[in-house]
């Protein structure tokens, strides 16, 4: 009896300091998300109880829709670019079609290690009209003047920071993919290969079927983490000009911080956790993924 | 397997790997290039390497932008955090898998769903409640929420790990007359330190590149993190282009210095945890 006491004190010991932090700083704070929710503010100062009226401006103003558009670029880019882009560098690299794979995988993956930040400005140099890239465009095309207007159409203005968040995050998928594939069974790598499948067809055929549900995962993940993406365009371009690159995480805080609209705010929090949420568990009903990692 | 090879691949396949490593590398090249020029030099010469390189930049960027402030604050925020989270995660990670109890399961997705709430969604009563208890523009208020957002990656790697340590082993301690806090520190943490190793790698780049939670939660330049005072004060800077790049040279060099020490344990830790999710 003794031992079982202290047993359960031990389990509560090691494991209630991480539980009630965890609790403390992120499950309380979204239930108190969740009232504030249905609050107004003006001048810090609470007005009172207001119900659903906050999401409800919220999901029908423009500047929100245009940043929610935006978010939607991002996960394009993601799923269409990042992970192809990442599959196929990985591909490259696990099949050794060149000499040199550690070199090239510490190379590309580097940036992974600069913060968005440091990542936005550079960027920001890069194209400004003294920046390398301008000087690049210059030199090509022999126009002396020439600078870059993209970022400020109303169409096309998240062009630039989608080529950034490309350069940025297509290696973590490399790497992600890499790791899968070197856990595909040599065996069957060398069956296709003694009877003489091509490239393609290992990859078609054997790849990319082995690594479906990590590509399934990762999209997923890819997703939910466009939606949440905040430091690089906020140092980039703050969401301007006007509203043209803004995101619903610059949105929300704009009507947080900016226009000190808590209630608001906590309302515009709440959608990007349903919208994360919402899309996460869709993808979990389908392969049931978590549990079994967990059995 | 590589004779059967193509010619034509294995070009492509250069060609394609050299491209790309290039596009990753340049930008990088040219800001430390330019970060030792001066600011006609950078105008009128934007791709050539520096003529009369100077370490200027330099100087009034870390005398100016205050970064040896922020480089301390990086450290210190960044290394309690990521201390605390690794010695919590392994800690809880011990006491759900290794001790039996029904509850275990529960708490354990508790910590899952953590993946999916990010700091934005949280920053409003995070700031909301830091104000109305003190914690606002404090250390404790920065390092807090760090260690909290760290746990749910960092309680999934170590739960993994620790699931595969042998029942016997700690059987046997027990039968030993060992507690069970003492199985904790003198034998769960010895054999889990490549898991340690891993949350480490992970977390300390997390914390070393937040933004938002020091933005957000502190004011005043003595309390800046190095990517918060270098967004406002090279983001500013759009006048003097060398010194800003010095700024984000400053902030870039501690962890591009320790990936190139370190980059097989960074890779593999990237590795594991995309395994694991």
């Amino acid at each position: 009896m003794l031992e079982s006491r202290h047993k359960k004190f031990s389990y509560y010991a090691l494991l209630l300091p991480a539980l009630i932090l965890f609790l403390f700083v992120i499950v309380f704070p979204i239930g108190m998300s969740g009232v504030l929710s249905l609050t107004r503010w003006k001048n810090y100062q609470m007005q009172g109880f207001v119900g659903l009226a906050n999401y409800g401006k919220i999901l029908t103003d423009a500047s929100f829709l245009k940043a929610l558009g935006n978010n939607g670029q991002i996960v394009l880019i993601s799923v269409f670019g990042q992970i192809p882009l990442g599959i196929l560098l990985a591909y490259v690299l696990f099949r050794k079609f060149v000499k040199g794979v550690k070199f090239f995988e510490m190379m590309i993956f580097l940036p992974i290690t600069i913060s968005s930040v440091v990542v936005a400005l550079l960027w920001n140099r890069i194209f400004s009209p003294v920046g390398v890239y301008t000087a690049l465009v210059r030199s090509i095309s022999g126009n002396p003047d020439y600078v870059m207007r993209i970022s400020e159409s109303p169409y096309f203005a998240m062009i630039p920071i989608l080529f950034v968040l490309l350069w940025m995050h297509t290696s973590l998928y490399m790497v992600m993919f890499l790791a899968n594939m070197q856990r595909i069974p040599k065996s069957s790598l060398e069956a296709a290969r003694i009877d003489g499948a091509k490239e393609g067809t290992i990859l078609i055929k054997i790849v990319l079927p082995a690594l479906a549900n990590v590509i399934f995962t990762s999209s997923i993940f890819a997703i939910s983490g466009s939606l949440k993406s905040f430091d690089l365009i906020f140092a980039m371009t703050g969401g301007g000009p006007v509203d043209y690159t803004n995101v619903m995480s610059i949105y929300l805080y704009k009507h947080t911080f900016t226009y000190n609209n808590y209630g608001y705010g906590s309302a515009v929090s709440l959608i990007i956790v349903a919208l994360s949420v919402g899309l996460i568990s869709f993808g979990r009903g389908i392969y049931g993924h978590f549990q079994k990692k967990f059995d | 397997m590589k004779n059967d090879l193509s010619h034509g691949i294995r070009t492509l396949a250069y060609i394609f790997l050299i491209a790309f490593a290039f596009i990753t590398l340049m930008p990088l090249a040219w800001m430390l290039s330019s970060s030792f020029k001066l600011q006609g030099e950078i105008m009128l010469h934007p791709m050539r390497l520096p003529l009369e390189p100077t370490i200027r930049n330099y100087m009034e960027a870390w005398r100016i932008g205050n970064m040896g402030r922020a480089f301390t604050n990086s450290v210190l925020y960044s290394g309690i955090g990521t201390f605390a989270t690794v010695y919590l995660a392994v800690a809880a990670a011990f006491a759900l898998m290794k001790f039996g109890y029904k509850n275990s399961k529960v708490f354990f997705s508790i910590f899952t769903m953590g993946l999916l709430i990010t700091v934005n969604s949280v920053i409003a009563p995070l700031f909301f409640m830091e104000t109305r208890i003190g914690l606002y523009n404090t250390g404790a208020g920065v390092v807090i929420p760090y260690i909290a957002f760290g746990l749910p990656m960092a309680v999934l790697l170590a739960c993994s790990y620790v699931k595969g340590i042998p029942d016997t082993l700690i059987e046997a301690a027990v039968i030993d007359g060992a507690n069970y806090l003492q199985i904790f520190f003198r034998i769960i943490v010895i054999v889990a330190t490549p898991v340690v190793a891993t949350i480490t790698i992970l977390t300390f780049l997390r914390n070393w590149n937040e933004f938002i939670l020091v933005f957000i939660l502190t004011s005043g330049d003595h309390m800046r993190s190095l990517p918060v005072s270098i967004n406002s004060f090279a983001g500013r800077l759009n006048q003097d282009y060398g010194m800003q790049l010095a700024a984000l040279v400053i902030g870039t060099l501690p962890m591009i210095l320790f990936y190139l020490f370190a980059h097989e344990a960074v890779i593999r830790g990237f590795g594991e945890g995309a395994l694991k999710e």
